[in-house]
Parts: C-alpha cells; sequence; structure tokens
C-alpha cells in the first residue's frame, strides 16, 4: 500500500470539491436577516463536510481499484498488526471535529440566528416558548398568528388589523406570536429559513426581520407555509408574504383599517 | 393445503374474536344502556381478534392448553414445508417466517411509494385525492418502519445469530415464536384501517390530528402497540441468548461483530419500545374514554406527545441501524479476506451510540414550541453521536484499505452502504445544526436524510446481508450475474431518486404533501421517473431470489469460505444445528494470520478442525 497515493488522491478530491462547491448558489429567495444566518451555516456546514466526505470516498475507490484482490475468493493479505494510534488518532480527530460543529455554525449559528450572546443559548434568554408577561417587550411589530384547518390569519394587534396575507414592514424586527386552534399546524415561510409551530393551547414565538421587499407573487419562497401533517388540506394550507417599504406598510395599514 | 390448516384456523379464530370482542360486546353494553364507542368496538375487537389468531395457530395446542392444566399437544414434527405456517420453534423457521413476511411488506411498502410519486410527478393532484394521498402516506410510513424495525432482527437475528454463537436454538423458542406470530396481526390491522377510512396522520401520529381524524388511527395504535409487544419479547431474547448461550471459548471478545451489533439493538428495542406504547396509550385514552392529555378541546398539551414518542422513536432508528452496521462489517471483513479493523473500537462505537440515542431524542423538535434551554444540549448530543459512527466507518475503511477485495455481490452492497450512509450521516449534520434545522426540519430534505440512512444504510447493508446468507438460508446458490445488475440498477436508481430531495427540500417543498408549488415540477418529474426504475430494480431481486431458491445450484456448506461458525456446518443447517457441539478456540475473523482458526467441533470421541 502507498499511503502517499492515498493522501493525494484525498488531496486532490477535497480540492476539487472546494471547487465545485465555492460557486454553490443554491439556495432560494432569502428575505430575512434569519436567512442571511441559515444560509451561511449551511454553506459554512458544506464546507467543513466536504474533507471529510473526500476522504471516505478517496479511500473508498482506492481500495476498489488498488486492493482488489484474483480469485475466487483471493488468497488473504499477510496479517499486519493494526497501528494502536490509528484508532485513536481517529476518534480524537472526530471527537475534535465533532466539538467545533457544535461550537461553530452550531451554538454561534443558534445565537445568531435567536439575535442573542452565544451565552445565553444555554439558558434559554431568548426567544422560543416564554411567559406570556414577557409577550411584546421585544420587537418592534407584534403579529398575532392563528392556524386552524386549513386557513391562516394575521392579526396586527397594535394596528388594529386583521388579514389573510402577511404584510411586513422591510427592516423591523417582527414578533410572531402563534398559536393554532384546533391541531398543530407549523408556521414556516421558506424564504425566511425559520419555522416554529402553532399549537392549541400554547403561544409559541418567533423573531423576523425581513431585510428585503418582495412579495409572493415574485417568488413563492415568500409564502406562508403549514410545515406540520394537519390533514386533508395540508398541502394547500398557504397564504401569501408581501413584505414592503415603511411607508407602503403604513398606507397598507391605513386602507384596512378603512375597510 | 394441510399445511396451510393453522393459518386458515388461526384466521377463522381471529374473525370470530373480532366479532364477539368487538360489534357483539359493544351491542351488549349499548343493550345495557351503556356507552360503547365505534372506537372502543375496534379495539376489544382487535385485541381479542388476535388471541384468537394465535390460538388457532397453534399456541392453544402446543403451549396454553398447559396453563389450564390439560394436557398438551405434541409437536407436529419439525420437518417439510407445513412447519412455516405454524407455530413452531426453530429459531431458523421463525427467521425464514419473519423475513418472507416482512420482504412482502417491503414491496407492498414501496408499491405504495410508486403511488406516492405517480401523484407527486406533476403539481395539482392527477390519482390520488388529498386525503387519499395521506392515507397512502401514512401507510407507507408506518409499513416501512415496521419492515426496518423488524427485518434485521427477526429475520437475519433470528436465523444467524444462535448459528454465530454455536447454540441450538433461541433462549426462549416459545417466545420466539409468539414475537413472530405477533406480527401478521400488525399487518392484517394495518390494511384493514382503510376498511374504517384509514388514518392521514404520518407514522408519528401526531395529536390532536390523530384525536380527531377516521377511526382507521384506531386500528394504527392497536397494531403498533402489539407490534412494540412483539420487539420488546425479541429484545429480551436476543439479550438472554447472547448472554447465556454462547459456545465454550466463545469471550465477548470473540463475537462476530453481527452479533454484537444485534445485543446492542437488542437493548435498545428492550429499554426503549414502551415509551412508544405509552404515547400511542395516551392518544387512544383521548379518543376512547375522554382523557385530556393531548385533546385541543379539553385543554391538553400536544407537545409532550411529541417529547414521549421521540424518547422511542430516536432509539429506534438505532435499533434499525445497528444491526445494518454490524451485518455491512461482517460482510466487509468476510470479502476483505482480512480481519476486522478496529474491532474493540467498533464494540464500543456500538455500546456508545445505544448510550447516547437516549439523550438527542428532542432534536425532532427544534420547531416544537419546546422550552428553548433544550435546544443546545440536544443538538450538542446528537452531532456527538457522529463520533462513535465515524469509528464505524474507520473499521470499514480500514479493513477495505488493508485487504484483497473480493467484488462479488454481497461486497458491492456493503461498498454502497458506506457510499449511501455517508450522505445520510454528513445531512444529519444539517438536521442537528439548529440554525439550519428551522429551515429544513418537515422538508425534503429530512425525507432525503433519512431515505438515505434507512434505505441507502439499512437496507442496502440488509441486501449485502442477503445476499451474503442466501445460500446458508437456502441451501442454493443466487445467480451472480443477476445480483450485479440489481446492485448496480438499484445503486443508481436509489441514488438518482433521493439525491436531488435534498435541493427540493432546501427550496421549499415540505414533506407529506399531496401537491407542491409548480416551480418544482420538473425535479419532481425527476424524481418520479428514478423512483419508478428503483421500483423496478427490486423485481430483479425478487426473480433472482424466488427461481434461485426453487431452481439454483445447490450450495456448498461455505461457499465464501467464511471463518464464523455459521459457515462450519452445511446449507441448510440441520434442525439442531451442530451436530457436534462447537468449541471456540479464536478470533472470528483470523484470515491471514498463521495458524488462526475460529472454532473446533468436539465430538465425543474426538475432535474435528473448521
Amino acid at each position: 500500500m502507498r499511503p502517499g497515493a492515498l493522501v493525494g488522491w484525498w488531496a486532490v478530491l477535497t480540492a476539487v470539491l472546494l471547487g465545485l462547491l465555492s460557486g454553490f448558489r443554491g439556495f432560494p429567495a432569502a428575505a430575512a436577516r434569519e436567512a442571511a444566518v441559515a444560509d451561511h451555516a449551511f454553506r459554512f456546514l458544506l464546507l467543513l463536510a466536504t474533507p471529510v466526505f473526500a476522504l471516505v470516498v478517496a479511500v473508498l475507490t482506492y481500495s476498489v481499484v488498488a486492493r482488489r484482490g484474483k480469485g475466487d475468493p483471493p488468497e488473504p493479505p499477510p496479517y499486519v498488526p493494526e497501528h494502536p494510534w490509528v484508532a485513536r488518532a481517529w476518534f480524537a480527530a472526530t471527537a475534535a471535529l465533532a466539538a467545533y460543529v457544535i461550537y461553530n455554525p452550531g451554538l454561534v449559528g443558534l445565537a445568531e440566528m435567536r439575535g442573542v450572546p452565544v451565552s445565553a443559548v444555554w439558558t434559554g434568554a431568548s426567544s422560543g416558548v416564554r411567559l406570556a408577561s414577557l409577550a411584546g417587550a421585544d420587537g418592534d411589530l407584534v403579529v398575532r398568528v392563528r392556524a386552524s384547518r386549513w386557513l391562516w390569519q394575521f392579526e396586527y394587534p397594535d394596528q388594529q388589523v386583521t388579514s389573510r396575507e402577511l404584510v411586513l414592514p422591510v427592516g423591523r424586527r417582527v414578533r410572531f406570536e402563534v398559536t393554532s386552534v384546533d391541531i398543530v399546524h407549523s408556521f414556516w415561510v421558506p424564504a425566511f429559513r425559520t419555522k416554529i409551530d402553532a399549537v392549541p393551547n400554547l403561544t409559541t414565538f418567533l423573531h423576523v426581520t425581513p431585510t428585503r421587499t418582495g412579495s409572493f407573487e415574485q417568488t413563492v419562497d415568500l409564502r406562508v407555509q403549514c410545515a406540520e401533517l394537519c390533514g386533508v388540506g395540508h398541502a394547500i394550507m398557504a397564504a401569501p408574504v408581501r413584505v414592503v417599504e415603511p411607508e407602503a406598510f403604513d398606507a397598507w395599514v391605513a386602507q384596512q383599517g378603512r375597510r | 393445503m394441510r399445511a396451510l390448516v393453522p393459518v386458515l384456523k388461526g384466521l377463522g379464530y381471529g374473525v370470530a374474536g373480532y366479532v364477539l370482542g368487538g360489534p357483539a360486546l359493544g351491542a351488549v353494553v349499548r343493550a345495557a344502556g351503556l356507552g360503547f364507542s365505534f372506537d372502543l368496538e375496534l379495539v376489544t375487537g382487535s385485541l381479542v381478534g388476535t388471541v384468537g389468531w394465535l390460538a388457532g395457530v397453534g399456541v392453544w395446542e402446543v403451549w396454553a392448553r398447559g396453563w389450564f392444566g390439560l394436557p398438551l399437544r405434541p409437536w407436529p414434527d419439525e420437518e417439510g414445508v407445513a412447519r412455516y405456517f405454524r407455530f413452531t420453534t426453530d429459531h431458523k423457521v421463525i427467521g425464514i417466517q419473519y423475513l418472507v413476511t416482512f420482504l412482502g411488506l417491503l414491496f407492498l411498502g414501496g408499491a405504495l411509494a410508486m403511488l406516492m410519486r405517480w401523484e407527486l410527478m406533476r403539481p395539482g393532484m392527477q390519482l390520488l385525492t388529498m386525503n387519499g394521498f395521506n392515507q397512502v402516506m401514512s401507510l407507507h410510513g408506518i409499513i416501512m418502519i415496521a419492515v426496518a424495525v423488524a427485518i434485521f432482527l427477526g429475520g437475519l437475528g433470528n436465523y444467524c445469530v444462535p448459528l454465530m454463537i454455536g447454540a441450538h436454538d433461541m433462549a426462549f423458542p416459545r417466545v420466539n415464536a409468539l414475537s413472530y406470530w405477533l406480527t401478521p396481526p400488525v399487518a392484517v390491522l394495518l390494511l384493514a384501517s382503510l376498511l374504517v377510512g384509514g388514518w392521514d396522520s404520518g407514522w408519528t401520529a401526531y395529536p390532536p390530528l390523530s384525536e380527531v381524524n377516521a377511526p382507521g388511527q384506531v386500528l394504527m395504535i392497536v397494531a403498533v402497540v402489539i407490534f412494540g409487544l412483539s420487539s420488546i419479547l425479541g429484545g429480551i431474547n436476543f439479550l438472554v441468548t447472547i448472554a447465556r448461550m454462547r459456545a465454550p471459548g466463545l469471550t465477548w471478545s470473540r463475537l462476530p461483530i453481527f452479533v454484537w451489533s444485534v445485543f446492542a439493538a437488542s437493548l435498545l428495542s428492550f429499554v426503549f419500545t414502551q415509551y412508544l406504547a405509552a404515547s400511542l396509550l395516551m392518544v387512544l385514552l383521548d379518543r376512547v374514554a375522554g382523557m385530556s392529555y393531548f385533546h385541543f378541546a379539553r385543554g391538553g398539551t400536544p407537545v409532550v406527545y411529541q417529547q414521549l414518542f421521540w424518547f422511542y422513536s430516536h432509539p429506534a432508528v438505532y435499533i434499525m441501524i445497528l444491526p445494518a452496521f454490524g451485518a455491512a462489517l461482517e460482510v466487509i471483513t468476510h470479502f476483505a479476506r482480512t480481519p476486522l479493523y478496529a474491532y474493540r473500537w467498533v464494540v464500543g462505537a456500538f455500546l456508545g451510540i445505544v448510550g447516547l440515542s437516549a439523550i438527542v431524542w428532542a432534536h425532532h423538535n427544534f420547531t416544537s414550541g419546546m422550552p428553548d434551554w433544550m435546544h443546545a444540549p440536544m443538538m450538542a448530543t446528537t452531532e456527538a453521536i457522529s463520533v462513535p459512527t465515524g469509528l464505524v466507518f474507520l473499521a470499514a475503511l480500514g479493513t477495505l484499505v488493508r485487504g484483497r477485495l473480493w467484488l462479488r455481490t454481497p461486497m458491492l452492497f456493503a461498498l454502497g452502504w458506506v457510499w449511501n450512509f455517508l450522505i445520510g450521516g454528513i445531512t444529519g449534520i444539517f438536521n442537528a445544526d439548529v440554525a439550519t434545522d428551522l429551515h429544513l426540519h418537515d422538508t425534503y430534505f429530512v425525507v432525503g436524510h433519512f431515505h438515505y440512512t434507512i434505505m441507502g444504510g439499512e437496507i442496502f447493508a440488509l441486501l449485502a446481508a442477503l445476499y451474503y446468507w442466501y445460500p446458508k438460508i437456502t441451501g442454493r446458490m443466487y445467480d451472480e450475474g443477476l445480483g450485479r445488475l440489481h446492485f448496480w440498477w438499484t445503486f443508481l436508481a436509489f441514488n438518482a431518486t433521493f439525491l436531488p430531495m435534498f435541493w427540493v427540500g432546501v427550496h421549499g417543498m415540505n414533506r407529506r404533501i399531496a401537491d407542491y408549488p409548480a416551480a418544482l415540477g420538473d425535479l419532481n418529474w425527476w424524481i418520479s421517473l428514478a423512483a419508478f426504475a428503483l421500483g423496478a430494480s427490486f423485481l430483479v431481486f425478487l426473480y433472482n431470489f424466488v427461481v434461485s431458491w426453487v431452481r439454483g445450484p445447490r450450495a456448498e456448506a461455505n461457499p465464501w469460505q467464511a471463518s464464523t461458525l455459521e459457515w462450519q456446518v452445511p446449507s441448510p443447517p440441520p434442525v439442531e444445528n451442530f451436530p457436534a457441539p462447537p468449541v471456540v478456540v479464536g478470533v472470528p475473523y483470523g484470515y491471514g494470520i498463521p495458524g488462526a482458526r475460529h472454532a473446533a467441533f468436539g465430538a465425543a470421541g474426538g475432535s474435528e478442525e473448521a
């Protein structure tokens, strides 16, 4: 066996795959701060996974090409005792890599997603389920999302508006307060890259800061899609999303109020 | 035809039990002026029916009569085709019963997948209604879960483990038979659910949906609870068998790696299955007894179900994959003609996976509204599982790179397993990472991931193992050319089907939907075509196995010149397994080690070397 050939093959494969991935633009439309965080984490995980993937594929292909035996069955190769440090080194390297991935993008990405310091993700001092007394304390705009079979309804309590279309002003941190009146649904906007279940008898929270204007008519990624199986109408339980300039949002509110 | 008498009797007693325990009991209770819902009728009916089935297939005559002080009927003799159709204790017969039953269910589940892919080929609704799609999807899910849980342990575990450890049977042969004969009612109840409206909540059966849908849900719950009982009994049996019935000299450090993997999976099956039953029984009590665990109108807390459910159902994926790890490594070491690399590390990895699997469940719940502090620890434990899994890869790669590879069909499938599980494992990190999972959760990215691990990982390892042990089990040799055709066809079609699913998942296609945005139409058309090719590839497998079993050339005792015990007896092995009791004297995979041997056979007067 020539370890040099194997290492070279691994290096070439890694380089080729990294080259292919460097041009990776395979994400749907991104329209929120959270989407940038998720896409960054996704891309970073792809980069970290590349040498691992390439190592296994390199050994696999090398073995099939260079270690193929002759005969039915092939004569066993002379036994060479295992070097104890190989497994130890493998264990240490994979443990170190796992520890790093847990830290970054794991904890770092979770903290960025929630908009809190890394230390806060252990204590739960970010969003998710929170005491109702804290409701409205963070976020520039509150939207109450009410899911039912198979409809979405969006209530803007401060604006006293209720709508079947989700209209959001760009650049403001939106606090969604999500609940369901019947069974479990899930509030998901693909262009925001985040979701939270709508659960009966419970209010769940999700924070999103839209960063780009756009509408469902421009991209289907700007839709609220139910992501938890909820029966007959699950597939078509969707609502259009529109992210607009703040002035346009105010105009929309005023128009809704008149109706 | 006489061979079918016990099964027909079981069916008759089963139907009679259903009628007496269900509709008749319901009518009597209602006549007495008390309430008895249709849901409850289904529960009592299917439980009494299952007891009737068991009595009919032979439990009454050879076992249960004794509980009432009645003389037992003699066991029918253990030869001939008839033994496959009645309650019998030979682990080899039970292994074949499991394999044939669950391969049949695998084909049924695959056919349901074809229906789904036909519907998803184009945006809009063509073949099914939305409700029909949800039912087909749910049935596909639960059938494949049952196959994945039972086919390795119940099928190959039963057939091979006693042979590999030099035992004459399992520790509790009648309990073993009971484990198997509990499974046909599971299949019947799941299919019968379609007669009472089916159910549309997927295999996960999340309430409150599973409390307000059609009565078919009740049959699904009863079926899964019965299946769980079968799993627990099987788990206990393997643990005791492996702990207590190893041949003299077969120490834990000489145990073939497949046996180790069955031991680890059985631990999980024994410890965790009850949580699935508990969670489903709570749903059932909400439905039939007016309890308020999860029901929205009675102040229930549905997220609790998701915690309880996944406390079993995540370990369950390791019940599926651990025996696959063991079988793939078993095939790799025999066909690389060299000892298994890092054997002790792999054993440690299996036990590490058993331990870690208990503390990762809530990674299924990152978007469920559970308390936020749980996200970070569950992500950390989940990603830590990549370390023991990495050791399984070390063993596979270390063995391959030091070996002289014999590229027969079992080895091809084992190599395919390495590739598929590599992709399944890497994409698992994206699901474990909260920042990426909030988007990917419940999308086709997850569908791609778990099909890469369970179909690409477990089923590919299963096929490797089936081709490997086929000559031992049937006494015939399969056709090598067709085997290779099957491998390449399945491998390419599998990757062509499931690789694009990661893409459509990222691009906003959520799972369990009958329809999707038109923009994803082209890729779905491709996925459907590839899926049909994948389905068709299994016909090659079916043809090869059926025809070779009838007409294939007789297999030698040890066509692979493999070192482990099951190959040192004739193919197929005699009823008593080992005419001369084996004594284990060395490591299981001594290829290339001068003077190494695994076992000797000591008859009363002398010994014959293996």
